[in-house]
């Protein structure tokens, strides 16, 4: 199964106005790990022609970016007002 | 004069359980929460082991949503090919229960309506950025620029503490500190569970497992509990493994495992309904930040208590009596007038008289036992090669015990001294 299947039975309010984690592409741009693309579970990360892709839409909240990067790109702040992931079940 | 006498930041097991407490004590409290409604952000990995809830919550197995009662534990290690268990069920279990497997969504918002019922305002859907402070001294909590006053403020806000790290009052996470869960939630109907697992009426089974099969320096642990009508099944993945493998995906992690020749049976004809992924506290006492300062309390995931030894997972517990051990330090501070950090130092000592910090202290090093290649590779080779030669017949002349453990443990990676002082270091770690 692949990671779009599992995360389309998943609710979401997502915040358009607001994205709770912002990425510095020009650090990711030289970054020699890019463990960020192996620990995230939503693959909110990917790499598109050696390029860092990251959309904040698909998170499910875990945190696992913001201690996978040890280069300092990664800011992480919990959505507001209730948005982002929805468990039904947890 | 604050707002409020105590403001608890997160509606989970810690948090609920402290505004429950201090509400009882007429204290006037608020419990916020980001989620709306509480539970929907939480998830969990363990059993709930509920006794703790019984000071709160005299009928807790009644007024909070439980799934099954566990009666059947196993520990199982799995490689590509095998699967080697320990099967654990008692009777004992039904006069003295084990724990309960629980959906955190439905549990956490019936803890909260418990602290709403005793009488705590719960607001949810407001995330708390940060606590506000005077003069060094915790005085309530800052949202979208807006200050709310208090005594004192819990922090129970979970794995991954945003508040209480951008507030500065404890370093931020790191790989030592928490493992990766990714968990799936998978429907089958309760009469396909019964048979497959082998229970009965709403007994429920427990296992952790062993994911040795994983290549490379990739570990993980895996667990799966059944509820009423769906399987929870999860992978607990070493982050600090995961870096140093530097190939292998959390995901495929997850997905290897649901997919194992001895899992997948057990799920077949399942549908998912829940795919979700949340930090697991793993780095013992050695991650707990200071738990206590002027003004401010940390508790539950926050303050990394919980407990993991391979056999069994255990974290709502912790919160459940830290939150509990948090309240009552509160109520009396406000007895004594005083919440400064002299005054709330209580709270260490009440949680190193429970098991809560005794554990920690006790098992402190157990993550190398969890984490280790002697776990995760050599004791299932070996134990794989040996039962593989007793129950299988090859027409061949029989080995004895010791060569073939000799045998395995080369096949394992590790040489017999690598083996044998590991082997010594986990038990007294154990």
């Amino acid at each position: 199964m692949e990671i779009e299947e599992k995360l389309s039975v998943l609710n979401y309010k997502t915040d358009k106005s607001y994205a709770h984690i912002t990425v510095n592409l020009d650090i990711c741009e030289t970054c020699p790990d890019r463990f960020c693309t192996f620990g995230c579970p939503a693959k909110c990360y990917t790499v598109i022609d050696n390029r860092l892709n990251f959309k904040y839409e698909d998170c499910v909240e875990c945190g696992t970016c913001f201690f996978a990067c040890s280069h300092g790109s990664v800011k992480w702040t919990n959505p507001k007002g209730g948005h982002g992931v929805k468990y039904k079940f947890g | 004069m604050s707002e409020f006498d105590a403001i608890v930041v997160g509606a989970g097991p810690a948090g609920s359980s402290a505004a429950i407490r201090m509400a009882n004590k007429k204290l006037n409290v608020l419990l916020v929460e980001r989620a709306d409604p509480p539970g929907s952000k939480n998830v969990s990995g363990g059993i709930l082991w509920g006794n703790a809830l019984a000071e709160i919550i005299p009928e807790w197995e009644k007024d909070i949503p439980l799934e099954r009662l566990i009666t059947h534990k196993g520990t199982t290690f799995l490689t590509k090919d095998s699967s080697i268990s320990i099967d654990f069920r008692s009777t004992k279990f039904l006069e003295n229960h084990s724990g309960y497997s629980v959906l955190r969504a439905r549990m956490d918002n019936a803890l909260a309506n418990s602290a709403r019922k005793a009488g705590a305002m719960v607001v949810t859907g407001v995330t708390v950025d940060r606590v506000a402070k005077e003069e060094g001294k915790v005085v309530g909590v800052e949202q979208d620029g807006e200050i709310i006053t208090s005594d004192a403020v819990i922090l129970a806000e979970g794995a991954n503490p945003r508040v209480a790290i951008d507030s500065g009052l404890r370093k931020p996470i790191g790989d030592q500190d928490v493992a990766i869960g990714v968990k799936q939630i998978i429907r089958l109907p309760e009469n396909t569970i019964n048979e497959r697992f082998n229970l009965k009426g709403s007994e429920g089974f427990a296992g952790e497992y062993v994911l040795s099969y994983l290549e490379g320096e990739a570990e993980a642990g895996g667990f799966l509990y059944t509820n009423k009508d769906t399987i929870s099944i999860g992978a607990v993945i070493s982050s600090s493994k995961l870096r140093e493998d530097g190939q292998t995906h959390s995901y495929d992690i997850m997905e290897s495992f649901v997919q194992h020749p001895h899992i997948a049976p057990l799920l077949e004809g399942g549908k998912l309904e829940e795919y979700s992924a949340h930090l697991v506290c793993e780095g013992g006492i050695d991650s707990v930040p200071r738990i206590y300062g002027d003004g401010y309390l940390i508790a539950g995931d926050a303050a990394g208590f919980s407990f993991s030894n391979g056999l069994m997972i255990q974290g709502m517990n912790y919160a459940i009596t830290s939150g509990i051990a948090a309240a009552d330090t509160v109520i009396e501070a406000k007895e004594r007038g005083n919440f400064s950090s002299d005054s709330l130092a209580s709270y260490e000592r009440k949680l190193e008289d429970s098991y809560v910090l005794k554990d920690l202290k006790n098992f402190r090093n157990i993550d190398k036992v969890t984490w280790s290649r002697v776990t995760h590779r050599a004791i299932p080779k070996i134990a794989e090669n040996l039962l593989y030669s007793m129950y299988h017949e090859t027409g061949r002349p029989k080995k004895h015990l010791m060569q073939m453990i000799l045998e395995s443990s080369r096949d394992s990676g590790m040489s017999k001294s690598q083996l044998i002082l590991e082997s010594y270091r986990m038990m007294r770690r154990m």
